[in-house]
């Protein structure tokens, strides 16, 4: 019997439907004209554009370090926050499972708001140290959320082997508990980054003087900006990047794990 | 140890210490870097300039208690809506001797005709923009939207004021009318274009016009500008009944930390030299009557500048309805279900 062709061709169809929109931006930032109406040559320009657009590099970079920053935060809070949710059971750790579920289910319009009274209230002045800690804030209920699956399929029985072959407590975590919880632990890390990176409701309201997000940035370009092809630019190398990054990690995670 | 890395990232994020910092809050690429760096280098200071998007996300900033900024750049509506909170710091005018060499036309049009709390940075006109390779027997007029031949090639702003606005203004009105029957037939006219338009539309306007997908678009002169200049089958009109006029000013926040180093900054920008360089790098019209004397002709081309005179005293600009927005919407409302 012939195999029918229609999932293959359903497949080709959902790619391009899923890719057909990133191809567009990486034409278009070749494109000479600015607004990408029509094909009117190909132009490196927008590239040399976005070389020197330093306020493109300047909110490029202040995402990166928070990211950057966020993710350090959000890990280790929130690897304990799921350790301890796991470990230990009480009346208390039921609010403290609310609290952790409470940032995923809350429209980021309300979280944002709410964050900005907070710190108005407090007199403290918007700026990237408040946007930090709003990312940290979301990012640690991402990161608890991934461990914790993780920990579900945990066998407790490989800590209490390690005690009793002598190993002491922070020998077991850090031998045993760690190594085991790891892909984890970086998947939950990649995940903060990612939404650290590109937040805008919540950023929008939490910056202050001197704190333009790249996602803020391109917003506030959409509007007036005579370049925008320089986004167009920028989120081809962003894309190329980030292929690249996929491509070392699918490498490195086929060497790690046995063939089976 | 994690903890000190951490504290140094943060560090890194904050802004570096020592010279006096201006915090401006303004539209992306509104200034020119020139403008700025002269500016620096007089002062000797630093100019940080942050981007909003729309004046609404700058009104819930600033009414959300951030503060900081020390000078920022709304539309004549939200500066009206700014001042009329208290949220406006006063001009001290013995700092700005460069206001003489502002547009006095312009500023007859405007909300704050004294300059008490803002200063008019760039102006500009809703118009129509056409493509006459296609499209025969065009006029400058706001009934072009009402010709059966565009076959749904038109885009019309998606932006009540401006398209109600227009209306209002083919049909011989003020486009800041209150009155209510007024308001009926603006609606009844803006129904009868939608038979003939594609969408109402914000930002894929310009690349339309130029691509040829639409064959008549209603948008802004300083970015239709910017398309003729680049693509010469686009032709601007301006619609002889009259256009609206938007006009960008500069304020400053009472919760500014640096109101002196602000001042500076407007007058600087003002300057003649300043002014005329900005303006080029911009493409918008900055209202400095000096500094128009010293720009290249091909910007003189800008519809903005060449507008004629008795449509330019036929143009108003957008007012704060206040309690009368309420009217609006409704018809807009109305507009939005009409089939």
């Amino acid at each position: 019997m012939k195999r029918s062709r229609l999932p293959a061709t359903l497949t080709a169809l959902v790619l391009l439907f899923l890719n057909a929109p990133l191809a567009v931006l990486v034409l278009n930032s070749f494109n000479a004209s600015r607004f990408g109406g029509t094909w009117e040559g190909f132009t490196w320009q927008w590239y040399e554009r976005l070389w020197q657009a330093d306020e493109v590099w300047d909110a490029f970079l202040l995402s990166l370090r928070l990211a950057t920053a966020t993710t350090l935060a959000a890990t280790v809070l929130g690897t304990l926050a799921a350790w301890s949710l796991h470990r230990f059971n009480g009346r208390l750790q039921h609010v403290h499972r609310a609290l952790i579920v409470l940032p995923l289910a809350l429209p980021e319009l309300l979280m944002g708001m709410a964050l900005l009274s907070l710190f108005t209230a407090l007199h403290i002045p918007t700026g990237p140290l408040t946007i930090w800690a709003a990312h940290v804030t979301f990012c640690i209920s991402y990161v608890a959320m991934v461990v914790l699956g993780r920990l579900r399929d945990f066998d407790t029985h490989l800590l209490d082997a390690a005690r009793d072959l002598g190993a002491g407590p922070w020998q077991v975590a850090y031998r045993v508990l760690l190594p085991l919880l790891l892909p984890g632990i970086l998947a939950g890390a990649l995940l903060a980054f990612t939404l650290s990176m590109d937040d805008f409701v919540i950023t929008f309201f939490v910056s202050g003087p001197g704190s333009t997000t790249l996602p803020l940035r391109i917003a506030s370009m959409m509007k007036t900006s005579r370049s925008l092809p320089v986004i167009n630019a920028l989120s081809t190398l962003l894309l190329c990047a980030t292929f690249l990054a996929a491509a070392l990690s699918l490498r490195l995670g086929r060497r790690c794990t046995p063939p089976s | 140890m994690k903890a000190s890395l951490l504290f140094g990232a943060l560090l890194a994020c904050l802004p570096a210490g020592g010279a006096e910092v201006l915090h401006v809050y303004t539209w992306a690429d509104y200034l020119s870097p020139e403008a700025v760096k002269s500016f620096e280098a007089a002062q000797d200071c630093r100019v940080v300039i942050d981007t909003f998007d729309s004046n609404e996300s700058l009104y819930a900033r600033l009414k959300t208690g951030a503060g900081g900024y020390d000078l920022v750049f709304p539309t004549s509506y939200m500066v009206q809506l700014l001042q009329e909170q208290g949220m406006l710091a006063l001009l001290d005018h013995a700092a700005l001797p460069n206001l003489q060499h502002l547009d006095r036309e312009v500023l007859a049009k405007v909300h704050d005709r004294d300059m008490r709390f803002a200063v008019p940075y760039t102006v500009g006109y809703a118009v129509i923009a056409c493509r006459p390779d296609r499209l025969r027997g065009v006029t400058a007029s706001w009934a072009m939207f009402g010709r059966n031949d565009l076959a749904k090639r038109a885009v019309l702003l998606d932006d009540m004021r401006e398209t109600l606005g227009a209306a209002l203004k083919s049909l011989g009105h003020s486009l800041n009318s209150r009155d209510e029957a007024q308001l009926a037939a603006a609606r009844d006219v803006v129904i009868g274009w939608k038979r003939s338009i594609a969408k109402f539309d914000n930002e894929g306007y310009k690349a339309g016009i130029d691509s040829g997908e639409f064959l008549l678009v209603h948008g802004y002169s300083g970015d239709l500008f910017q398309v003729a200049q680049e693509n010469d089958r686009v032709q601007i009109l301006v619609p002889t009944e009259g256009v609206t006029i938007g006009c960008d000013e500069m304020v400053i926040p009472k919760s500014a930390r640096q109101p002196a180093l602000a001042l500076k900054f407007i007058n600087h920008l003002l300057d003649p030299e300043v002014a005329a360089e900005n303006m080029e790098w911009l493409g918008y019209l900055c209202p400095n009557r000096e500094a128009l004397k010293r720009v290249s002709a091909e910007f003189l081309k800008n519809p903005a500048i060449a507008i004629p005179g008795e449509v330019k005293a036929r143009s108003e600009v957008i007012d704060d309805l206040g309690p009368d927005l309420a009217k609006w919407t409704k018809v807009w409302d109305e507009i939005k279900a009409a089939r």
